[in-house]
């Protein structure tokens, strides 16, 4: 087993940005009469007529992270450290900076003497500070017997397998699946629909399993052995799709979807996430490798808590923790208590609603609306998140204010384009970083006296170096912490670890970080729990929290996942709102099936591919999705499953489809993102704001100011040139789940196709049609490359034009055209043909051929899987 | 050039439609989502929820922070205090370095940096209360747009046009021209379905590196044309395209996926021809585009921009948002604030007399203003600090009262303290303008009802006239 001493992490600057904790235990004593004197007449006006401005929310904003309002603030103190240390001048960085050491503050002039005399001698006496909170406390209005009460609710009991008993239809029903849904037909008197045609089903149990249409040859060998025995014909083509790749690139997929999964932080500054792919990587693995649900939920909640038996273990695990750090950041926020709160109630939001299909976080701020969730219940949860640090990266500079940590994987496995850097280059790259800092210092004094700039520098050109100065300051500082001080390239990922010491949270007054109430005891949501938990008070209770998560205990995991499973199956979920097992949300409308399914899935080590298997192997799955009047008024919804949804195939199967289709598809796994290969770096709309290669050329370009380095300057015009040209739109074969996903330039091909908001937990997406799917399919490049390749191919295939329009549907229909469709083709290949263009006949055919099959992938036939 | 094509009109495809459903899964709307909507196209015009003063939006962004002590708050205390010290201590206050005069029959105090804009007073209804929650320009900006600036949500262009549908069955319905750079969340529809989302046309704005300003070679569309069929040949393939849609309808009966396929075929086809003739501006006369400034040197960007948002909505666009840059003036106030404001005044005068003269004003909301304004103190000499504590909007057309001034700053412009008016007070008060009840126009997402305005939000009454 690993111990957490072997794990080392870095720092990527000197000074990282997490909290100390906020309550010193000094609340409980009184504060005598002349303290509270001193301070009022010495130091809370010097307070606000010096710092208020900067430093509190009634002035312009909290500097710094720093508000000196009141007493927890200035305790907590801002991005740079403590402001006060009660007894403690050295560490005291408000002593520092009204000295004017390290800080300067006030920054115009500094305090008279006296005053700084006073604020020595309040220091020294404990900093005595009457602003507190102390005594606030927020008594919450659910009950114990609204919690009892609770638990009553159908989701919050556990699942209990009760026995189907069809009758209209117990000789239709071919499982036990089957059974369940056969019951609730007698009970809303529906007939099922018949068995849907072979042909049909290969092509949905292919894009329902692997996300890829069958080829014409798997397709007719399905159809062959369907016509011996349709049993048969199933069970081997959903064991054969589950033993492929493929299966886990398409339902890792519908994981990273509800995880929210991006590889930048979104928001106002795009800064890349460079490994977010190993968990994208980890998530695919692990559907492929099937490995049991209830292990993958306790893996991504504290991985880096459970005892492992090797290295590579290790780094699986701690990768798998990159869930709780990949979610959408403010970057831009100045404060570090603000940010902090922030990242945990997006970390509780996500937690929540993806594995137990509830939302905490509507309690951050009062008592849940409708679940009997006390506000204190969040607070309970938010002390295991904030006794546990995130790790996910980041740079800071100028926009970019919030930045931490990466863990260092126990493995050998950097990010392709980190590359070794030689000592000499190591500690060239250094000088150069401390010469750009300098420089960047500089020009920011400029900026801020212009009078004593120098001339000839135009306004404009001095915001650009000081803005392009910070840009390279960020870039020497990424590239020199992807390697460890040897210049070897280091393996990283995102994660989360063990804060240094466990602390409970205080409750915020309507989640507003200076209104900090009483503290709450770290705890579980108690409606959810059998029993009263207590968790242990020396370690954060993360790894309590996952264990609960992951156990036949809580109510909620397992049917939360299997009505996931049946809804990508069989289009509707029995729990229509997937992310909603509370109170305010849809009742099931077969909750016998939604526990049968729960209870199974738990007894057969929570694997995934079994549920699927049952699933794709019942005969609920084979019906048909012919439209038929009385069965669509009977239930319009279709919520009873007596008949099959047709759905609209996703982005990513198209674009696979397509590619497929074209057989340009390269079913090989790319290694590492495209994201990755540009470090962490800040994205504007088209990709990286400064492309990698120019980094380089400014860094080492020589000049006295870097506006009047030509390199530089011509570089960044050249860039700003081809911000229409947007590096992740550049052609590639992969299969779509790996395309980069940065979360504010997503590749058109998904964006326009409904792919999940990857800022948010999406369970059943969008599905749309608008005009501007309509001119991706028209006018994409992409697209009609791939269409010429399809073109290609018939004409390599056969030199019939008859023979080539068949096969053109028989490969993007999956089935042969109709007599009708046949003649509306000919009837175009007319039409293109009339001969008054100048270009060759050859060329002419090949073009119209390609146009044709375009209107193949563009029609709707093929965007439907009945 | 003008083609003989064999199109089929948008009426005949419902015609040959078979099952009743008409494009009813145009935005994808689930049966059910569908039958709320009482069988109708999401996007087209829908009745709102009482009697709209106007009809359409267009939304003059100034993003960085435009200050409103030198534009149009105007604080005579500021200059008998000048050189005092602001509040909290600190820089020293600094008084407009602009006169103030009073303008039409009004009598509205505008600064004379809007030379051309103070002519329309009478058209303006200024807010001079306005506050946000956020002091930096991201956050803030955010918020303007969505009511909220930590989470993700649809956009009040988005919400617009979910509540309202749009009149240009040619045209996408929310149009964000030249948006400024990453701010894509500010356009978007969030958990409303796509298609409200705003279409983005044009470059975006930059800041920073690769980002300058200008250059633009025209606006954009991605995907607005194909590199390779002719206009005809493409029809020709559109027609087979639709002719093996409507056969799929015949075979499936009851598709309404199929019916959404080939009414977005249908628009974006018009889109093609549309988009690019409406942003043509070479048929405007003369004096329109003197009007905006256009061909003049600092003026020509934004004239442009103003103009194209006329067509636009002229055209049925329900909501155009237009964005002008660079008025975070915390150096440089005075040199800089003048060109930024002569870049904006003669085109948004231009704007306002031409809708006027159209009669499009009278139910066309314009509205004015950035994210935040700017402190009194100049804590750089010349330059002044943001400021989400008080700042100005002004608001025109569409059923505002004109030479109106409604609330008030401190005496020097530091904080709203009468009538103040809270980003979701300015929200509510554009949806009623626009006929919708802010707390009536929610969507559910995540098992409850989200709104733009979230749990607040009080109409102005009286700015309405």
């Amino acid at each position: 087993m690993m111990s957490r001493p072997d794990l080392k992490t870095i720092a990527f600057l000197g000074l990282a940005s997490f909290l100390g904790p906020t309550s010193v235990g000094q609340d409980e004593q009184p504060l005598s009469t002349e303290s509270v004197q001193f301070f009022e007449a010495k130091i809370r006006p010097v307070l606000i007529e010096h710092c208020y401005r900067c430093h509190s929310t009634e002035g312009q904003g909290v500097r710094g992270g720093l508000s000196v309002e009141n007493k927890d603030a200035l305790l907590a103190g801002g991005e740079s450290g403590s402001a006060i240390v009660p007894g403690n001048l050295e560490e005291s960085l408000l002593w520092n900076a009204i000295n004017y050491q390290d800080f300067k503050m006030p920054p115009k002039n500094p305090l008279p003497k006296a005053v700084i005399e006073d604020f020595r001698k309040w220091i020294e006496m404990g900093a005595p500070d009457p602003r507190v909170n102390s005594g606030v406390v927020i008594h919450t209005k659910v009950t114990p017997e609204d919690i009892a009460k609770g638990k009553e609710f159908w989701s919050f009991k556990s699942p209990k397998k009760t026995e189907p008993k069809p009758v209209n239809h117990a000789k239709w029903a071919a499982t036990e699946i089957d059974r369940y849904v056969a019951q609730s037909w007698d009970e809303h008197r529906l007939e099922p629909a018949n068995d849907a045609e072979p042909a049909t089903l290969a092509r949905r149990l292919y894009f329902d399993l692997i996300g890829l249409p069958p080829s014409p040859k798997e397709l007719d060998a399905f159809v062959a052995s369907w016509k011996s025995n349709p049993d048969s014909a199933i069970t081997q083509a959903v064991d054969d799709l589950l033993n492929r790749p493929q299966f886990g690139e398409r339902w890792g997929r519908y994981w990273l979807d509800v995880a929210r999964y991006a590889e930048s932080a979104g928001k106002e500054v795009d800064m890349t996430f460079p490994n977010a792919w190993r968990y994208r990587n980890y998530v695919i693995d692990a559907f492929n490798k099937d490995k049991p649900y209830d292990q993958f939920v306790r893996e991504q909640i504290a991985g880096d808590l459970i005892p492992t038996k090797d290295d590579a273990q290790f780094a699986e695990q701690l990768i798998a923790t990159s869930f709780l750090a990949i979610g959408p950041k403010t970057l831009i926020e100045r404060n570090p208590r603000q940010f902090q709160a922030d990242l945990i109630d997006e970390q509780i939001d996500t937690t929540t609603r993806v594995f137990l299909g509830v939302s905490v976080a509507c309690a951050r701020c009062h008592d849940h609306k409708f679940d009997p969730i006390p506000q204190t219940d969040y607070y309970a949860l938010a002390g295991i998140f904030q006794s546990t640090e995130t790790m996910f990266g980041g740079l800071r500079s100028q926009r970019s204010r919030q930045e931490s940590n990466l863990i260092i994987l126990p493995l050998n496995d950097p990010n392709p384009n980190d590359k070794p850097i030689s000592k000499t280059e190591l500690a060239s790259l250094k000088t150069q970083l401390s010469e750009r800092e300098k420089e960047y210092a500089e020009a920011r004094r400029a900026q801020r006296q212009p009078d004593k700039a120098k001339e000839g520098s135009t306004p404009r050109n001095g915001f650009l170096s000081i803005a392009v100065l910070d840009q390279l300051v960020a870039q020497i500082n990424s590239r020199i912490n992807t390697v460890d001080s040897d210049g070897k390239p280091l393996t990283l990922c995102m994660g989360v670890q063990a804060a240094d010491k466990p602390r409970d949270a205080k409750l915020l007054v309507r989640g507003e970080i200076d209104q900090p109430a009483q503290e709450v005891k770290r705890g579980l949501v108690q409606v959810l729990c059998k029993d009263q938990v207590q968790l242990p008070p020396n370690t954060s209770g993360r790894r309590e929290l996952a264990n609960w998560l992951a156990s036949r205990e809580n109510p909620l995991t397992a049917r939360v996942m299997v009505n996931r499973i049946w809804q990508h199956l069989i289009g509707n979920a029995i729990v229509s709102e997937p992310e909603n097992f509370g109170a305010s949300g849809p009742a099931p409308s077969n909750p016998a099936l939604l526990d049968y399914l729960a209870v199974d899935f738990m007894d057969n080590k929570w694997s995934v591919k079994h549920i699927v298997r049952s699933i794709a192997t019942s005969r609920v799955y084979r019906l048909s999705s012919a439209f038929d009047k009385a069965r669509f008024d009977a239930d319009p919804e279709n919520k009873y499953a007596a008949r099959a949804n047709a759905r609209r195939l996703d982005a990513e199967a198209m674009r696979d489809a397509i590619l497929a289709i074209s057989g340009q598809i390269d079913l090989n796994r790319p290694k590492a993102s495209l994201i990755a290969s540009y470090g962490t770096t800040l994205l504007g709309p088209n990709g990286p704001a400064l492309p990698p290669g120019l980094n380089m050329a400014a860094m080492s370009a020589k000049g006295t100011t870097p506006g009047e380095r030509p390199d530089t300057m011509n570089a960044i015009r050249a860039a700003g040139r081809n911000q229409n040209v947007n590096p992740f739109e550049a052609p590639n074969y992969t299969r779509s789940v790996y395309l980069p996903i940065a979360r504010n330039s997503l590749p058109r091909a998904l964006d326009v196709f409904d792919f999940a908001e990857p800022s948010l937990v999406i369970g059943s997406r969008e599905a749309s049609n608008t005009a501007d799917q309509a001119l991706f399919m028209l006018n994409n490049p992409f697209v009609i490359e791939q269409s010429d390749a399809i073109a290609r191919q018939l004409i390599r295939s056969s030199s019939n034009q008859n023979e080539r329009i068949a096969k053109a549907f028989a490969l993007v229909y999956g089935r042969p055209a109709t007599k009708k469709e046949l003649r509306t083709a000919t009837e175009f290949f007319r039409k293109a043909d009339d001969g008054k263009k100048p270009s060759p006949a050859e060329q002419r055919l090949f073009q119209s051929l390609s146009q044709f099959c375009q209107a193949l992938l563009c029609s709707a036939e093929f965007r439907l899987i009945n | 050039m003008q083609f003989e094509l064999p199109a089929i009109s948008r009426r005949e495809l419902l015609q040959t439609a078979s099952a009743g459903f008409g494009y009813l899964a145009f935005a994808g709307l689930s049966t059910a989502a569908a039958d709320q909507e009482s069988g109708a196209n999401p996007l087209a015009p829908k009745a709102p929820h009482f009697k709209a003063s106007a009809k359409r939006v267009i939304f003059l962004c100034m993003q960085g922070g435009p200050s409103h002590v030198d534009t149009f708050d105007y604080k005579p205390q500021l200059a008998t205090d000048a050189g005092k010290g602001g509040k909290y201590g600190g820089s020293k206050l600094m008084p407009s370095p602009w006169k103030f005069k009073q303008q039409g029959k009004s009598g509205l105090w505008i600064s004379e940096l809007f030379p051309e804009l103070g002519k329309h007073a009478d058209e303006l209804s200024l807010i001079r209360s306005m506050h946000c929650d956020q002091p930096t320009h991201p956050r803030a900006m955010t918020q303007m747009h969505t009511g909220n600036a930590q989470f993700i949500r649809p956009s009040l262009g988005a919400w617009t046009l979910y509540g309202l549908g749009t009149e240009n069955d040619s045209m996408p319905g929310f149009i964000a021209l030249n948006p400024p750079a990453a701010s894509a969340q500010n356009f978007g529809s969030s958990f409303l379905p796509a298609i409200y989302q705003g279409t983005k046309v044009g470059k975006p704005q930059g800041r920073g590196p690769g980002g300058m300003r200008g250059g633009a070679s025209g606006p954009q569309l991605a995907d607005i044309s194909n590199p390779r069929q002719s206009k005809q040949s493409q029809r020709n393939q559109i027609n087979l395209i639709q002719s093996l849609n409507r056969q799929k309808l015949e075979r499936d009966v009851e598709q309404p996926d199929v019916e959404g396929v080939i009414e977005s075929y249908e628009l974006a086809f018009r889109m093609q021809d549309t988009l690019p003739e409406l942003m043509d501006l070479s048929k405007e006369s003369a004096k329109t585009l003197a009007m905006y400034g256009i061909n003049e040197e600092d003026t020509n960007d934004f004239g442009r921009q103003c103009l194209m948002a006329r067509r636009f909505v002229e055209s049925g666009v329900r909501f155009v948002e237009v964005t002008h840059g660079n008025w975070d003036h915390h150096q440089r106030l005075k040199t800089e604030l003048p060109e930024n404001c002569r870049e904006i005044d003669k085109p948004i005068a231009g704007l306002l007399a031409d809708l006027k003269q159209r009669g499009l004003l009278k139910d066309t909301l314009v509205i004015w203003g950035g994210e935040f304004g700017r402190t009194p103190d100049a804590p750089n000499g010349d330059g002044r600090d943001h400021n989400h504590k008080g700042y100005t909007t002004w608001m025109a057309g569409g059923g505002v009262k004109g030479g109106f001034s409604y609330g008030s700053t401190d005496e020097h412009g530091y904080q709203a303290v009468e009538d103040k008016c809270h980003v979701h007070d300015w929200h509510a008060t554009i949806l009623h303008l626009l006929g919708l009840n802010h707390e009536q126009l929610t969507y559910r997402y995540a098992g409850r009802n989200f709104r733009l305005t979230d749990v607040s939000g009080n109409v102005i009454d009286k700015i309405i006239a």
